[in-house]
């Protein structure tokens, strides 16, 4: 078993560092001939000598084998390098958005699994009935909402309308020094609306999944040998349905995380929230290689991860999987 | 509006009420435990962002983003600039009038060659850590800014033509040029910083002056929490004055119809929007509190047209008037820009003292619009094209892709204006980069996007035919006479011959239409009405003299 | 339809369930009004009388050929439903409410909406279909191999869908879609995005194939298969992918809405569909510019979103149930 999370392990590092490269090769080719930041129509534009030296600055004449090995180079080192954009370092720049980040889509994930699962069970108890048509319906209504009407329609009625609700960001400016209790009550606050428009798209497709697996296990054998012993048709979706949807609902959870990451983009813009998507997505655009470069390699790490995790419990979960 | 998002979000909730009242215990019980934990988060989290209306001394701004850079010289861009400009000062600056006044150089004088310039600094100009501004602070600055490391991408051009800089004594700053210089005082309006404090960093960019810096404006630096907020506070020991406010504090709102909603809830004191924001808020109740007015921007929205030859339309220069006649431009700033527009005629601001005022834009006029164009043997097909010589009048205009939802509608006017005279376009949207890049290399037929303008009268680097390939000239501009007036300009020092020199070139620019100026926006701005003395101007609200400085809430 | 016992909601053989028969009508009928758009919403008369006789001319633009030269001075008897083009610019009607002239309102260039609509029913769903289309035809292939064949094969494609995973889509997009090699320029803008977002959405296709692969490939089921002299084409496509239909399908029925939302991204990005042609998710960005004078700018766009993401929906899990053999009884 070790050497086969070891296995695992290792091929996922040479993916990752396959990505890389791509990823490399890609922002690099698609610099052209632009100047990092390069962002403004300038009526006194540079020189082409001094295009040139501020290329040179950032290596951008050098061969691209070259620059990604400078790259290895430093990331061995531990050093993810600098930013093109203000030349703060990469590690910084993500360390400092990371919290935000990762509390927005740890509590969408949450909500998403309390609203979807029991949605989806309950959809699943008696398909193809009123209920779960209505529920269907309901959950792909929201999802053909797009992000940012959304948020749009929410901040209008709760921050702006009835200004229940802070209306962006992630706390009060200058709640620093306040008591712990208000700083909380402050916080939770802020994400109350970046959460739900974060989570609400995924209703629709967490819950039919949720509710397809459920209905295909009640049709299983156990669950009708299960019914002919007499158990409630309910309890017989709950306790065989979820112990048989374990496995794909693992599979899935491997693909929603890294999608999450990049999915809040819109949600981070809207509600003025400094988050990785925000990072990510400025970054491609301005082609700012190394901050590119470190987030593929954080989200790539964190996917691939998640990859293996999930495959280890599904060995565990399912004993054929595990024999094969 | 408010009963349709009522209802959305009614929905949602009713159908998790629904489904919560059926009799299925355990999804229940977490159901109602969800529901419940949301409610009583969204009603228990209400917060009071309602400020007490005692006599205010703080000003709360929006940033559509973080500075690329604190360092008040390198990496600039508007949003550094603004900082800048608050937090330290320069030997000149434009006022709301675009006229250069004496900052931290009390006078100056211009050597007869036009070659030279001396400036006198005032005396007992502090920075903000209690030393004294000194000439060879000026010649740090200088020096620093024409390093390639500190990319100080606007400033570093306008040095090129900067042979020397030296410091004959601590109050004063002597500058030589290479060639006779039209505006010798355009460049320093930079923003100066300390030697004793930027000079210990190697790199400017990345030290610890670019995480505090330091100044002697009116404004001194707080904080910053990078991607979030900007605090600055008042200077008491200005040397023209402290200013009223005591406070300005940015937070960065990158989504303008979040940082509207933020005005509207009263966390914010003024913002620039959007001429849709700015016609909701002339009848939104919540906006009452609100005076609305507008400025129009140094910038121009313009189209470029590629008439270097590698396409057969544009080399003519009636072509490109033709195109212009067919654009019913009063017509578009009042249907969809709200008026919040005016024609443009070039590339001098209306409002510049430059500008030559006989000068009118092209009026609508498709009949002469289709007369130029037959003259120049484009003429009208069956179809409802034109062709010339079987090549039909067919060509790509390529716009910049952004936030800017604006550029769709005015692409997609100018498509359907210029197929009524039979010339058909094809829009072609690029990300930015890619669009400079296309740009630069003079690969487009015709591009649109916004160029901001200068309020010197020097457009060299955009019509000199030297300019071709390098600069802003993509349009492969190459004239004799443009050439001779630019040139000539640049030499002349004689305030009323150098007047002729420009009026001259713009009439030439005018019949050229090297670059057609279609609009001229106004920035329309929100402000609270106690808060005075927010004045418009060219320049914006933040950089222009007095900016800020002149700001008070009312008593 | 509605049954006793849960989980025995399954038609008969032969019958076909009710789902797919009202999500593939649903479908049908937004393919109808995007397929014949240039006969609903057209400004040209979809019948005239001129000097030479009847004519179409809505039918001659719909098929890209020149106004007849006597077209302009025909007579028009029958104008299409909608009888607006959906570029034609009208400065004197900008946001007006959907009234009489305009059946469905105009925009904040005073064009039709429900003609922006109509038309935009086409590219829309077109990039919808074939970017699920392709999703599967790569994913159900590659993740049928890998899980079927084991060994060396499935450590190649498993390893190519983690490396899909780590890639930054959007990256991929931008980079294919802003280097614009000239193949890909040279196609209909559906067609490309169809192929971009294809490329970057097949892996959870192959990675549920694979799974129900690797799950059933030493099973009963399959040697009971075997037995009976089923070649392995046979048992992988009659026995083992039905297994795999229900995640894969609900899957697919769900990117055809993404990939109609994304179409949205990235014409925000400039570099989705070309303007002027209309598209749905091009029609949610612009409304959002007007929200708080045109409210009907984002109804109806939304509207056919949800319709199109219900119809497949429902002809997605339909599908399911007739195929899955799990819930046959």
């Amino acid at each position: 078993m070790v050497r086969a999370i070891a296995r695992r392990l290792a091929t996922g590092a040479v993916t990752l560092l396959l990505v890389t490269a791509i990823v490399f090769a890609l922002a690099a080719m698609s610099t052209g001939s632009s100047l990092p930041g390069e962002s403004v129509e300038d009526t006194s534009p540079l020189t082409p000598e001094q295009r040139a030296e501020i290329r040179a600055l950032y290596h951008f004449d050098e061969p691209l084998h070259v620059r990604y090995g400078m790259w290895l180079q430093d990331l061995l080192r531990g050093d993810l390098g600098r930013s093109f954009h203000d030349r703060r370092p990469v590690a910084a720049k993500i360390a400092e958005r990371l919290p935000a980040t990762l509390a927005l889509n740890a509590a969408a994930l949450l909500l998403m699994i309390l609203v979807s699962v029991p949605l989806g069970a309950l959809a699943a108890s008696s398909p193809g009935s009123l209920l779960d048509r209505a529920a269907g319906s309901a959950t792909y209504a929201l999802y053909s909402i797009p992000v940012f009407w959304a948020a749009l329609l929410l901040q209008l009625a709760f921050a702006i309308r009835l200004g229940w609700l802070p209306l962006y960001g992630t706390q009060t400016s200058g709640m620093e020094a306040a008591p712990l209790v208000a700083r909380l009550h402050d916080r939770l606050a802020h994400f109350v609306l970046p959460t739900v428009c974060l989570a609400y798209p995924g209703f629709a497709y967490l819950s039919r999944f949720v509710r397809g697996i459920l209905v295909d296990n009640a049709a299983a054998e156990s669950a009708r040998a299960a019914r002919a012993r007499g158990l409630a048709p309910s309890a017989v979706v709950i306790r065989h349905g979820f112990r048989q949807a374990a496995v794909p609902l693992l599979t899935l959870a491997g693909f929603l995380l890294p999608r999450l990451v990049g999915g809040s983009v819109i949600v981070e813009t809207i509600f003025a929230i400094p988050g990785l998507g925000h990072l990510f997505v400025g970054a491609m655009f301005q082609r700012d290689i190394p901050v590119v470069m470190g987030l593929t390699l954080l989200s790539g790490a964190a996917t691939l991860g998640g990859v293996v995790a999930a495959d280890l419990l599904y060995a565990v979960a399912d004993p054929r999987v595990r024999r094969a | 509006m408010r009963a349709r998002a009522a209802d959305r979000i009614d929905g949602t909730r009713g159908s998790l009420r629904k489904a919560a009242a059926l009799p299925r215990p355990r999804p229940r019980a977490t159901l109602a435990a969800a529901a419940a934990a949301l409610l009583v988060l969204a009603v228990a989290c209400g917060e009071t962002a309602r400020r007490d209306e005692a006599v205010r001394d703080d000003v709360r701004a929006a940033m559509a983003a973080f500075p690329t850079s604190l360092s008040l010289i390198g990496k600039t861009d508007t949003n550094s600039e603004i900082i800048a400009r608050l937090v330290t000062d320069s030997l000149v600056q434009y006022d709301a009038t675009l006229a250069p006044r004496p900052r931290l150089a009390e006078s100056w004088d211009l050597a007869a060659d036009g070659r030279e310039v001396t400036f006198h600094l005032r005396k007992g100009v502090l920075w903000h850590d209690g030393t004294e501004v000194t000439a060879s602070d000026v010649v740090f600055t200088v020096r620093k800014v024409r390093e390639p490391a500190t990319e100080a991408r606007s400033a570093i051009g306008q040095f090129e033509s900067v042979e020397s800089i030296e410091a004959p004594d601590p109050a004063t700053v002597r500058v030589r040029f290479k060639e006779p210089c039209a505006d010798p005082l355009d460049p320093f309006t930079l923003p100066i910083v300390p030697e004793h404090v930027a000079g210990k960093d190697p790199d400017i960019l990345t030290g610890r002056f670019a995480e505090h810096p330091v100044g002697c404006g009116p404004f001194r630096f707080v904080r910053a929490v990078p991607g979030r907020e900007i605090v600055l506070e008042a200077n008491p020991a200005y040397w023209d004055g402290a200013p009223s406010l005591r406070r300005i504090t940015f937070t960065v709102l990158p989504d303008e119809r979040t940082a509207y909603g933020a005005l509207l809830r009263g966390d914010l004191d003024l913002l620039g929007v959007t001429p849709d924001v700015f016609r909701d808020a002339a009848t939104n109740p919540q906006a009452a509190r609100l005076r609305r007015f507008h400025y129009f921007m140094m910038s121009t929205w313009y189209v470029g047209w590629n008439g270097d030859g590698s396409n057969p339309f544009f080399t003519d220069p009636s072509v490109r008037r033709a195109i212009v006649l067919a654009l019913d431009r009063p017509a578009f700033i009042g249907a969809v820009l709200g008026g919040l527009a005016r024609p443009a005629v070039g590339t001098y601001h209306p409002d510049s003292a430059w500008a030559n005022r006989s000068l009118e834009p092209w009026a609508y006029d498709p009949a002469e619009a289709a007369r130029l164009l037959d003259a120049a043997g484009w003429r009208m097909r069956p179809g409802g094209t034109r062709a010339r010589d079987g090549v039909p009048f067919s060509f790509t205009l390529t716009v910049p892709a952004g936030s800017q939802e604006i550029t769709d509608r005015i692409a997609a006017w100018f498509q359907e204006s210029v197929r009524k005279i039979g010339v058909e376009v094809s829009i072609e949207k690029l990300e930015w980069r890619t669009f400079l890049d296309r740009r630069r290399a003079g690969k487009f037929d015709a591009v649109m996007a916004r160029l901001n303008l200068s309020p010197s009268p020097d457009q060299f680097e955009l019509y000199h035919s030297s300019s071709r390939g390098r600069g802003m000239n993509f349009m492969g501009l190459a004239d004799a006479e443009t050439d001779r007036l630019l040139e000539e300009g640049r030499r002349t020092v004689d305030p009323a011959a150098r007047r002729k020199i420009y009026d001259r070139l713009q009439v030439r620019l005018h019949e050229l239409e090297p670059l057609s100026c279609l609009f001229g926006f106004a920035a329309p701005v929100l402000v609270d009405r106690r808060l005075e003395g927010v004045e418009p101007s060219p320049l914006g609200l933040w950089t222009v003299l007095p900016g800020p400085r002149a700001w008070r809430w009312r008593r | 339809m509605r049954s006793p016992t849960p989980g025995c909601a399954v038609p008969r053989r032969g019958h076909l369930p009710r789902g797919l028969v009202a999500g593939g009508a649903l479908i049908g009928i937004l393919a109808f009004f995007g397929i014949a758009a240039p006969f609903v919403a057209t400004d040209r008369p979809l019948l005239a009388r001129g000097p030479d006789g009847w004519s179409s001319p809505a039918a001659r633009s719909a098929f890209g050929l020149p106004d007849a030269p006597a077209g302009r001075s025909a007579t028009a008897v029958v104008m299409a439903p909608i009888p607006r083009a959906p570029e034609t610019i009208q400065l004197d009607s900008v946001l007006a409410p959907p009234g009489p002239g305009h059946w469905l309102g105009t925009d904040g260039l005073g064009r039709d909406v429900g003609s922006r609509l109509v038309h935009g029913a086409r590219v829309s769903l077109a990039v919808g279909f074939l970017s699920a289309a392709l999703a599967l035809l790569v994913g159900l292939p590659l993740g049928a191999l890998a899980g079927w064949s084991r060994g060396p094969i499935d450590a190649a494609v498993s390893r190519g869908v983690e490396a899909m995973l780590c890639f930054p889509s959007l990256l991929l997009a931008l980079a294919l879609l802003a280097s614009s090699p000239p193949w890909l320029s040279a196609l209909p803008d559906s067609v490309r995005l169809a192929l971009v977002l294809g490329i970057t959405g097949w892996t959870p296709a192959a990675r549920y194939v694979r799974a129900e692969f690797l799950k059933l490939g030493g099973s009963a089921l399959v040697d009971s298969a075997r037995a009976s002299g089923a070649g392995s084409l046979r048992i992988a496509v009659r026995h083992v992918l039905p297994h795999a239909a229900a995640p894969v399908l609900v899957t697919a029925s769900f990117s055809v809405g993404s990939a109609i939302l994304l179409e949205a991204s990235l014409s925000f990005l400039g570099l989705g569909v070309r303007p002027p042609t209309p598209t749905w998710g091009g029609l949610l960005t612009e409304a959002a510019a007007h929200l708080e004078r045109g409210w009907w700018l984002a109804l109806l766009p939304g509207a056919a979103l949800f319709l199109s993401v219900l119809g497949c929906n429902l002809a997605g899990e339909g599908l399911r149930d007739r195929l899955d053999p799990r819930s046959r009884p």
